[in-house]
């Protein structure tokens, strides 16, 4: 049973959640699913199904943001929501069949394969001489945008399209199944597979995440896994967290951007990979 | 209206209004004196937004869940009609694609 401490701590630590969310172009849940798990001792249903509303709440909330900044590739962000949102539904219905262990452990170490390729590709930040593939040229899917910290217009191609629909699929089944957004996955792939700018990505990835936690919300929403003493306190806080989150990212240099959300990643792939062996986390 | 405004202020209008409500649903469940609130399932919904109408705790907050869920649906729903209006056939394919099957997400939840 939930008291009025256990709501407001979840508020709390959801303006946090809800602030990182959208500094990386994150739905947030990478930090509210340990919270729930682990210091509030939610079963892993219901932390999900809270988890994945809230995504839905930063994703929206920061998405309207960078769109309103032309920041937001929105043509890319559709095509791509094909791949995610069909995982989402792939994964949320999925989830009831696999053991939350097995999950864990594999969501740690994609989480820790996808800092490791981030750190090391950090250089490369504004790909030059990128040849658009057919499926980018047919649906025009370049563009450009103002980096306010370079003041100057940054243009840009897209390239290996397919591919990195394919792994948005797969990013898809990873937010439906575990009740994070799939930005942890979608970012770098569209930085380092199709090159785009990783604020572009960022901002295209937060976008993409409102359609693809919706698909799966709906899911978990009427299966009953949505607790609304959970649900209300995430909304509450993530929506003014990614509020503020919004602001900061268009005055960060991206190489920061890059190391802080490098760091971020790695401690969460290590609490994921405890959680998932059974072993005693202790935050 | 450009299609980022379109987007832009949709996103917006929806997650304020969702944070509001569910606000508003705490408040009322403080002031019942922090009763134990359950999750619904299935056509149970239903009636517990329903319920919403009369200031129950519970229903006010899960309205505010299925305006918040609602919300990316709408923008989906709008883009298309801006492709549709701006005669760019691909894209509009894109979106219907995506809608479709957001709709199907949640009447095979129904189902399931």
């Amino acid at each position: 049973m939930l008291g009025p401490i256990d709501v407001l701590v979840i508020f709390l630590v959801s303006i946090i959640a809800g602030f990182i969310g959208a500094l990386f172009g994150l739905g947030g849940g990478v930090l509210i699913i340990p919270f729930l798990t682990l210091v509030e001792g939610v079963p892993v249903p219901l932390a999900v199904g809270a988890s994945i509303v809230s995504v839905v709440a930063t994703s929206s909330s920061s998405a309207a943001t960078y769109v309103q900044d032309h920041l937001t590739n929105l043509r890319l962000g559709m095509f791509l929501e094909i791949g995610t949102v069909a995982g989402a539904i792939t994964g949320a219905f999925v989830a009831v069949f696999l053991p939350a262990s097995v999950l864990f452990v594999f969501f740690g170490l994609i989480l820790l394969y996808a800092t490791i390729i981030m750190v090391r590709a950090r250089g490369i930040d504004f790909p030059a001489d990128v040849k658009p593939d057919k499926t980018s040229r047919i649906l025009s899917l370049g563009g450009q945008y103002e980096d306010h910290s370079l003041n100057r217009v940054v243009k840009y191609e897209v390239t290996r399209t397919p591919l990195t629909v394919f792994i948005g699929y797969f990013a898809g089944i990873v937010s439906g199944l575990l009740g994070v957004g799939g930005g942890i996955i979608n970012v770098p792939t569209m930085n380092l597979v199709s090159k785009i700018p990783v604020k572009v990505a960022s901002a295209t990835s937060n976008f993409m995440i409102g359609v693809t936690a919706a698909a799966s919300a709906s899911v978990y929403l009427i299966r009953g896994d949505v607790n609304p003493l959970l649900a209300a306190p995430l909304i509450v806080g993530v929506a003014g967290g990614a509020l503020l989150g919004t602001r900061v990212l268009k005055v960060t240099p991206p190489a920061r951007v890059k190391v802080a959300f490098g760091i971020l990643l790695a401690a969460i792939s290590l609490l994921m990979i405890l959680k998932g062996f059974n072993l005693p986390v202790v935050l | 209206m450009d299609l980022n405004r379109l987007v832009s202020y949709s996103l917006r209008i929806g997650v304020l209004t969702s944070a509001l409500l569910s606000l508003v649903g705490l408040s009322v469940w403080a002031a019942h004196g922090f009763d134990n609130l359950v999750s619904a399932a299935g056509s149970d919904i239903a009636s517990t937004l329903a319920s919403a109408f009369r200031g129950n705790d519970s229903g006010i907050i899960y309205l505010a869940i299925v305006i918040l869920i609602a919300t990316p649906v709408f923008r989906v729903a709008i883009s298309s009609v801006y492709f549709v209006k701006e005669g760019d056939g691909k894209y509009v394919l894109i979106s219907l694609a995506v809608l479709s099957m957001l709709l199907f997400a949640l009447f095979s939840g129904y189902a399931g």
